[in-house]
């Protein structure tokens, strides 16, 4: 048994973390790439959005490393994400591929599905060691959410443009290596230090934008095409409402204790739109709402055909709270080229907006 | 004087018209229905939301601003789940504030949230929340939803038992006399269609699919006539039989038709959806693959809002003419 899991931004090296200390025999896909999509656009249904697209990409590519079994996740709701793996297994059998899938239902078993999962992985493993590397895997995630958010805020001041990416880079692979959490916590504080050794530039006020959208492609840089690292050449400190380790421990831990952590955005959207809509609409719509004023634009990313997405994109407009967006629809057809133009004519409006020139 | 509200020839008017109408006679509402759909319906509704909305939606809400200023108030129920765990499509769950965000002068909008997770307390709250536009007593209320409720459970008897389509059951719902059905020749084939109501009835839409069909004497079978079939339970309230938990309640439709139609082995399964329809864009390929595997003809049609009526034609001479020529080429051979 060859475990496999699609990936999501930079999550593998959580799960990795998770799955080392358990002794299972897995296998990381290529991270996603040309090739991947080329797979995944041939074999997927033509109509279907890009996370679905890439996930299938990045378990065809694990299948012919000779995984036999795909962690996924499941749900039920609105959205198309929680049918994904019925579909997926159906195509990959077809192509004749003999897999099993393993899944978790999300929003219904919240975490203790999870730990079920990694347990039916590691061939019954004791509880302790389940949790314990459960544990050091949600580290690893905050960790590569810290240096991610300290990346993007230095980019978007630093005098010579290129100097935060690299060490950046180099602080996702020391954090993929780092064993336990004494070294997690000495790589995270060694690229902080470097990071903010970084010369600035003197007196600049950067604009803000907050990114948000569907989950996948706001999380997924080849789905997105970096778009947080374009804006930070462009001199933009960005902002997500979404983190995977934030989402992650406040989606399994406190919402089963009754916690929302969505509830003012939901509050903002009601007077707009007032019910969930499924996926991440609801609380695009409410960001929006509630970030008007904090924030100079917004980029709001959605895969091609999202239905929650697209009716979070019509409702917007019509809100009383002026925000200016840039809608971003990302599929396989997505040009670079294209979007840096948008990227760049947008940062100049909100700029001419705010200060009544072009020149910063 | 009365109540004008109005209801959108749209989307879930193919599936619920008769039990709003009941509901809301009872309650001394006079109904206005938005015309046909047409072409200039559509374009102005395209040009109101964002180009990868699905079509049904911009057709939607072409009916939405048509009858903004026939009605005093504008009747768009959201129903989020007719069974445990399985919940509409995404876009249904926003009409009412999507209509309110993008059409300009639209009257006030009645809702009504139709959602079984919730128990049916909620439900009840919900009807009567309706009711009160209308009449304070809840008994009246109470009754109205009876009468509605029951005119439903008929307006389903009789498209199954008569093989009728929804617009064909409405109308015989509403003039209380059966429509004749023009039999023409008939040489034999039985073609299954697999598709949302709101695609397949729209004349407009689909491009007249079925009449084009029956004019060609071939029996037409739509999702509607399918009867249901037991779920694991022995609930008759799923047509999903063999594939997967149900996920998307208006997926039925697609799905459950098409398992159908591969049981009882029709001559051909056409499937019709709508460009950028997010769960179509899945079940689909499902009942392709379905069809691939029990070696029956399937053609896929995709409708948009700028679907050409003469490739629409031409592919569904191809696809007769393939279906003609394979049977010919069987009964030789036997």
């Amino acid at each position: 048994m060859r475990i496999t899991f699609p990936h999501i931004g930079n999550a593998y090296i959580a799960v990795k973390a998770m799955l080392d200390p358990l002794g299972v025999d897995y296998v990381v896909p290529p991270k996603c790439n040309k090739r991947t999509l080329s797979l995944a656009t041939k074999y997927s249904p033509e109509g279907v959005c890009i996370p679905f697209k890439l996930n299938l990409g990045n378990m065809i590519e694990a299948v012919e490393l000779g995984a036999d079994h795909i962690l996924n996740v499941t749900g039920h709701g609105t959205c198309r994400m929680g049918y994904y793996f019925k579909v997926q297994e159906q195509i990959l059998r077809d192509m004749g591929y003999d897999v099993t899938m393993m899944l978790t239902g999300l929003s219904e078993h919240k975490l203790r599905g999870f730990l079920n999962l990694l347990r039916s992985v590691s061939n019954n493993a004791p509880w302790t060691k389940i949790i314990s590397s459960f544990a050091f895997g949600i580290a690893k995630m905050t960790a590569l959410d810290d240096i991610e958010i300290m990346a993007n805020n230095m980019r978007a001041i630093e005098k010579v443009k290129g100097t935060a990416t690299p060490i950046y880079r180099k602080g996702l692979q020391a954090i993929d290596d780092a064993a336990d959490y004494r070294s997690l916590k000495e790589v995270v504080k060694e690229c902080g230090e470097k990071l903010s050794e970084i010369e600035i530039i003197p007196d600049y006020k950067p604009l803000k934008i907050l990114v948000v959208g569907e989950i996948y492609v706001v999380l997924d840089p080849f789905a997105n095409m970096d778009v947080e690292l374009e804006l930070g050449k462009l001199g933009v400190i960005t902002n997500r409402s979404l983190y995977l380790s934030r989402w992650v421990k406040k989606g399994l831990f406190f919402n089963p204790l009754g916690i929302d952590q969505w509830r003012d955005v939901h509050k903002a959207a009601m007077p707009y739109l007032k019910r969930d809509i499924g996926g991440d609409g609801w609380e695009t719509v409410g960001e929006k709402v509630i970030s008007s004023g904090h924030y100079d634009g917004m980029v709001h990313l959605a895969p091609f055909t999202c239905m929650p997405e697209g009716t979070a994109q019509c409702i917007m407009p019509s809100t009383r709270e002026d925000l200016p967006v840039l809608a971003i629809y990302c599929d396989e057809q997505t040009s670079k080229a294209g979007m840096l133009t948008r990227l760049e004519a947008f940062t100049d409006m909100i700029l001419m907006k705010k200060t009544g020139c072009l020149s910063r | 004087m009365t109540c004008k509200v109005g209801i959108p020839r749209a989307l879930l008017y193919y599936k619920y018209f008769p039990m709003w109408r009941a509901f809301l006679e009872k309650l001394g509402a006079e109904i206005v229905v938005s015309e046909n759909t047409n072409q200039k319906l559509i374009s102005q509704g395209a040009s109101l939301v964002v180009s990868d909305t699905c079509l049904p939606v911009k057709v939607f809400i072409g009916h939405v601003l048509s009858l903004s200023d026939k009605c005093d108030k504008l009747l768009i129920p959201v129903v989020r789940s007719t069974a445990e765990k399985v919940y509409n499509c995404s876009r249904f769950l926003a009409l009412p504030d999507l209509a309110k965000a993008v059409v300009p002068g639209v009257p006030p909008i009645l809702e009504i949230e139709f959602d079984y997770s919730r128990g049916t307390g909620y439900l009840y709250r919900q009807i009567y929340s309706l009711g009160k536009n209308f009449t304070l007593n809840p008994f009246k209320i109470k009754e109205a939803a009876e009468y509605a409720w029951e005119t439903h459970r008929r307006y389903h008897d009789i498209t199954v038992q008569h093989h009728l389509t929804r617009i064909e059951a409405i109308d015989l719902l509403h003039n209380d006399k059966m429509l004749e059905i023009k039999e023409s020749k008939n040489d034999g084939l039985t073609i299954g269609i697999a598709g949302h109501p709101y695609v397949l009835h729209d004349e407009q839409v689909s491009h007249n699919l079925i009449k084009r069909l029956r004019a060609d004497g071939i029996t037409v079978l739509t999702p509607e006539m399918a009867p249901e079939a037991p779920d694991s339970n022995g609930n008759g309230h799923t047509q999903f039989a063999g594939l997967a938990k149900n996920y998307w309640e208006s997926e039925e439709d697609v799905v459950g038709a098409g398992d159908y139609y591969t049981r009882i082995k029709v001559d051909g399964i056409i499937g019709i959806m709508a460009f950028a329809c997010g769960p179509d864009s899945m079940m689909m390929n499902l009942v392709q693959r379905q069809a691939r595997s029990a070696n029956i003809p399937f053609m896929s049609l995709t409708v948009e809002e700028h679907t050409a009526e003469a490739g629409v034609v031409t592919r569904l001479e191809a696809f007769l003419d393939m279906i003609h020529r394979a049977k010919r080429r069987n009964e030789q051979c036997v």
